[in-house]
């Protein structure tokens, strides 16, 4: 378990990492908090010749509120789970992220690096769709911004190229007057989930559901959302929609089989998991 | 003078009332007394084999086979002979004349011997097989130069199913052999077919007890010093270091007076680290090639694809039980799923046979048979962890009979108390174990009140009008424990087991013990000079205990197997009696009284009723080495003795309780509490029972809800890394709450019984129960593997919807002699 042999070089800017991205472009790789890459490189599964590391570039981390909510790539998981700002925009977001592995992981682990890293069963991408985030995303000449929706392309990939780098994740409507649950099954503490549900709904004074984001983890190649749970919801009082949107999201899904779960195995538990966010959005109310 | 007479047998444990003893130190045994162990530990200090820099110190890396069976046509050495700071490139060719192969089996007629070299380079038994080592100036090195070996596979087809394995036509691990079974071997104790007949119910099952690992924290490492005068130094994470030595002298053609192996921080050895490895043949090897000390550090990866796996046993069951829940006999028929080749030296028989010779643990049954067969597949090999065999005969037992329990409606806990052997007696059990008194129904009675069980099923049926389920689960136990000739026999294993302490009071008065055995965790420093300080009447400050060592402690097996508190620690007490022995007849020569006049406490001899006639330990000391003339004439200067004990077989027992909540929609199960009741007889510390208690639990917790060493049909290894291979960690494990009763045992040194294994004996089937006693108001359900996760019990909870029992095979089982006449009629 010791990597291949590597070059490494620490950025101090954005426009250094992505020239340096640029100049190596056959076999390089961003180095973040190291959490996903460090252990594929120690087992060979990743050889990247080139490690840019953008952990010392200032201007990626930190967190933001100004309209909406802005976290640098390089925040590490811990600054975000003890944001006041974050837990006061979108709780939902710390709810989350008490998932993501355990205190060392979150210690160096980087909001971004989960992100880019696009493992499909990861909470935090999950949240990114849930809450329609925006992607910051920079290259060596120009820099721009992708929808979460076509952020996430399959397992392990995004819509990314080699000599760009994600900066930045924007998450534009406040969370404050919103419901929101997040649930997920995993087979112990800190473990990806076997099957996640990340939800929010907004509801108008007649208990009408007006707006509802209903994102799914491990069920597929990317995070996805249970889209027709949501048409069924909006226009709906939550609480009684709350088991047939579980029924449509499980026929939605498609998910693989691995030794840990069956296929049969995530549709039943996303069923349920939706069921049960959307019940708790329905008893427990406004910004639970 | 009679043991008894110095020795607190540890009956009242009663620290309040015994503080004062302690406090003039008079009595040890039975106090918690700190651990001397810990501040080393604490203080990051602790000294491992990784710690470990020598001079000129080159690192070495295995190529591992990636392939579960396959011939290896070649390896091309070339590119990575090329690599800058790559030494050597080491493949089996190459040792062929320097080192001798192992050969292993357990000795009676019904094992066979496998004889292997232990590089072999050109056929893979499994994915992790060693097949190359590359020696490297550094680790990183040598993994670059693993990495440019080119190998050439033409793969064989796997054997995986343990079964089919047994099958006439099945393809074979070894040809010459003509067969893939290392062991066939048959078992009865009255007269079963009579039983079966009187029956009012014959209950079968088929359980399928799942593969799992010791998976140390520090998994294994072997450095290797073999010098230019031919004298070679071993460093190996090991808790049998002395065994090291003798087993591996041989295939490296070294002397054992030449060979030192050092073993001294360990970090988990659970059973896992009593093997000798191949690596510790090989890494030897290799420094004698290479002319320099070699370092192998095992990786996550080795250490889960090709250290040692443990514990999978296909279990046929048959109880013959009458309609009051009365049982009369029990059959059995166990499949010990084996690796590529026997583990050296216990074996893959450490499964399935201790298993099958448990078959009746306490309950009071008339007739027993089993058979047991011993299959080899394209696996890593199988061996001996925390609880061996006890484990998944025990969980395939007691899931057993909880199933029974349910259909004859009786409560689970009063079936067990109806069928049990009677407490604080002596008694043969129908296999013709001998059990030396225990309080099997006591501490299961112990537990009951621990948990309020009746106030405890009153709330899980209010609960269950809420629709949340809690279960609860029993498993009470007896282990075998002491390791010693006796009780291997009485497990299937006929070899000598012994082991031997010195005890030696040092000219300044201060002692000196060593023991063969081991300390990796157990606290044995603490524990045996304990010992020693109640049998010689010192302070427990003047004694040191040095184990770990073969150049600096006597020769001894080891420690495994529940053994060393009682092996050991007779050993102790037999020394320890002789030099006090010598003592008091030197202190009475001195002061010129008879010996019957002195009183030795505290470290000092004095004489009694007379309190200004002392003689301190270290003025005995002097006068024992030095004191020429004033010395008993005729007697020579050395306070010091060395005896061995072989124990008689002795039983610990106890009762864990598991309490769950399943939530039925998910399958996720939350185990809430888990409280025990051990007895081991005499205790010696409290405090480190209740931490051998608190760790064997959670290993067990893993085998019975977590860890799942799986391999897919076509022979690849899936659980590799820890993202896969699940232990429990601090969120996973819960509350345990343990109690104590004391059944000394009446055949052993000082009534010690033994302890450790007992948790990963009796938790998983805990944690089995309780699931389905959660989940049984939903049909049918029985527990036929473990572990079962949240994928597990949302299957069973499918079935039992669908009207078949939970998780049940594709067919009824056939009962246990139309298997074997059937497989004898394939063979
Ligand atoms: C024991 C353990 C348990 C874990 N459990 C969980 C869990 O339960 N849930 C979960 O979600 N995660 C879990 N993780 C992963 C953890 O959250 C990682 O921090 C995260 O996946 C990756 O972030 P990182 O900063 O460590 O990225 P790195 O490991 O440094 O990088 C990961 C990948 O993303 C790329 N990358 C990183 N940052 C950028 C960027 N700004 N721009 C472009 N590319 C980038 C890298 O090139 C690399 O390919 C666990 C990790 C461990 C070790």
């Amino acid at each position: 378990m010791k990597p291949a042999p590597f070059k490494y070089a620490k950025a101090e800017t954005v426009a250094e990492a992505t020239a340096l991205l640029d100049q190596h472009a056959d076999d390089v790789k961003v180095l973040a908090g190291g959490q996903s890459l460090i252990p594929l490189m120690n087992m060979r599964l990743a050889r990247p010749e080139v490690l840019i590391d953008i952990t010392g570039i200032d201007e990626l981390s930190g967190i933001e509120v100004n309209g909406a909510l802005t976290i640098g790539a390089t925040t590490r998981h811990v600054e975000v789970l003890r944001s006041n700002e974050v837990r006061a925009f979108a709780p939902i977001i710390a709810a989350a992220m008490r998932h993501v592995g355990h205190v060392g992981v979150r210690t160096r682990g980087t909001f971004g690096g989960s992100v880019a890293h696009a493992d499909p069963a990861s909470e935090i991408p999950a949240i990114v769709i849930a809450l329609d985030g925006e992607l910051t995303v920079a290259g060596p000449s120009s820099e721009r911004t992708v929808a979460a929706a076509d952020y996430f392309v399959s397992t392990f990939t995004t819509d990314m190229e080699e000599n760009e780098i994600l900066t930045a994740v924007r998450f534009p409507y406040p969370l404050d007057r919103a419901r929101w649950s997040f649930h997920e099954v995993a087979r112990r503490h800190g473990d990806f989930a076997l099957v996640g549900v990340a939800a929010v709904a907004e509801v108008d004074d007649a208990g009408v559901c007006t707006r509802a984001r209903i994102a799914l983890s491990g069920v597929s190649d990317v995070p996805v959302r249970a889209t027709a749970a949501e048409e069924l919801v909006v226009g709906s009082t939550i609480g009684e929609v709350a088991a047939e949107a579980g029924r449509l999201a499980e026929r939605q899904i498609d998910p693989g089989s691995d030794f840990h779960a069956s296929a049969e195995y995530r549709k039943e538990v996303a069923r349920a998991l939706v069921t049960r966010a959307l019940n708790d959005m329905a008893t427990k109310g406004e910004a639970r | 003078m009679a043991i008894q007479e110095t020795l607190n047998t540890g009956l009242n444990i009663q620290p309040e009332a015994e503080a004062d003893a302690v406090l003039q130190r008079r009595k040890y045994i039975g106090m918690n007394v700190l651990r001397t162990e810990d501040p080393a530990f604490l203080t990051g200090r602790g000294k491992y084999t990784d710690d470990v820099h020598l001079t000129g110190m080159l690192h070495a890396a295995f190529l591992r086979s990636a392939q579960p069976h396959a011939r290896i046509v070649s390896i091309d050495k070339t590119r990575a002979l090329a690599l800058d700071g790559v030494i050597d490139v080491i493949t089996g060719e190459d040792l062929e004349d320097t080192v001798g192969p192992f050969s292993t089996t357990v000795h009676r007629p019904e094992v066979e011997t496998v004889t292997r070299a232990i590089l072999n380079s050109k056929v893979a038994l499994y994915v992790g097989q060693p097949l190359a080592i590359v020696v490297a100036e550094s680790r990183y090195l040598a993994e670059d130069g693993v990495d440019a070996l080119d190998v050439e596979y033409e793969v064989l087809e796997p054997v995986m199913d343990a079964e089919k394995a047994l099958e006439e036509g099945s393809p074979l691990l070894y040809p010459e052999m003509g067969t893939n079974n290392f062991a066939h071997i048959e078992f009865q104790r009255g007269d079963v077919d009579e039983c079966f007949e009187r029956a009012d119910h014959v209950f079968k099952k088929r359980f399928h007890a799942g593969r799992f690992m010791a998976a140390p924290l520090e998994a294994r490492g072997v450095i290797a010093d073999w010098d230019a005068s031919g004298e070679l130094t071993v460093w190996s994470s090991s808790q049998v270091p002395n065994l090291v030595r003798t087993y591996t002298a041989g295939p490296l053609g070294i002397a054992e007076s030449k060979m030192r192996v050092i073993s001294e921080g360990v970090g988990g050895g659970f059973g896992m680290k009593a093997h000798i490895f191949d690596e510790e043949v090989l890494i030897p090897a290799a420094s004698q090639r290479v002319g320099a000390p070699v370092k192998w550090i095992e990786d996550r990866y080795e250490n889960l694809a090709a250290s040692l796996h443990s514990k999978e046993v296909i279990v046929y069951l048959e109880m013959a039980v009458q309609d009051d829940g009365t049982f009369l006999a029990f059959k059995g028929h166990y499949i010990g799923v084996g690796g590529a080749w026997p583990a050296h030296p216990w074996t893959s028989l450490i499964d399935p046979l201790p298993a099958a010779s448990l078959l009746p643990s306490f309950y009071d049954i008339e007739a027993v048979g089993w058979s047991i067969d011993a299959p080899m597949t394209n696996r890593c090999p199988l061996g001996a962890y925390r609880g061996v065999g006890w484990t998944p005969g025990h969980s395939a037992r007691e899931t057993m009979i909880d199933d029974i329990a349910r259909e004859l409606g009786i409560d689970p806990l009063e079936i067990r108390l109806k069928n049990m052997i009677p407490d604080g007696e002596e008694f043969v059990t129908v296999t013709g174990m001998k059990y030396d008194g225990g309080s099997y129904s006591a501490s299961m009675l112990k537990v009951k009140e621990m948990i309020d069980y009746d106030g405890l099923r009153q709330k899980q049926a209010e609960l269950r009008k809420e629709g949340r389920y809690i279960g609860i689960g029993w498993s009470p136990w007896v282990e075998p424990c002491a390791w010693g000739s006796e009780v291997a026999k009485a497990n299937g294993f006929a070899a000598e087991f012994f082991d031997a302490a010195s005890v030696t009071i040092e000219p300044d008065g201060s002692v000196t013990v060593t023991t063969g055995c081991h300390n990796h965790g157990q606290a044995h420093y603490t524990t045996l000079a304990q010992v020693t300080a109640d049998t010689l009447g010192v302070p427990f400050e003047s004694i040191r205990v040095i184990e770990n060592d073969s150049a600096t402690a006597v020769y001894g097996t080891g420690t495994y197997a529940s053994r060393t508190a009682v092996v050991a620690g007779g050993a102790i007490m037999r020394a320890g009696s002789e030099v006090r022995d010598k003592i008091i007849r030197l202190a009475a020569h001195a002061m010129e009284v008879s010996p019957e006049d002195i009183d030795l406490a505290e470290g000092k001899a004095s004489v009694k009723g007379v309190p200004d006639k002392v003689m301190t330990m270290q003025e005995i000391g002097m006068l024992a080495y030095y004191g020429g003339p004033n010395r008993i004439p005729d007697t020579e200067p050395t306070l010091t003795a060395t005896r061995s004990y072989d124990p008689p077989e002795t039983y610990s027992n106890g009762t864990i309780v598991a309490i769950v909540e399943v939530d039925i929609e998910t399958g996720k199960v939350h185990l809430q509490h888990i409280a025990a009741c051990e007895d081991c007889g005499t205790m010696l510390n409290p405090m480190v029972i209740d931490g051998q208690m608190h760790g064997a639990i959670a290993q067990g917790i893993g085998g019975g809800m977590y860890e799942d060493l799986a391999y897919d049909a076509s022979g690849q290894f899936l659980a590799s890394s820890l993202m896969d291979y699940l232990y429990p960690s601090t969120t996973e494990v819960p509350n345990i709450e343990i109690a104590h009763i004391e059944t000394p045992s009446t055949v052993t040194e000082g009534g010690i019984k033994g302890m450790g294994e007992s948790g990963t004996i009796a938790s998983p089937v805990a944690c089995l129960n309780a699931i389905a006693d959660a989940i049984s108001p939903f049909g049918d359900i029985k527990i036929m593997k473990s572990p079962i996760g949240p994928n597990d019990v949302r299957e069973m909870l499918r079935a039992a919807a669908a009207g078949s029992n939970g998780s049940a095979p594709a067919t009824q089982p056939a009962d246990v002699e139309t298997r074997l006449s059937q497989q004898a009629e394939g063979a």
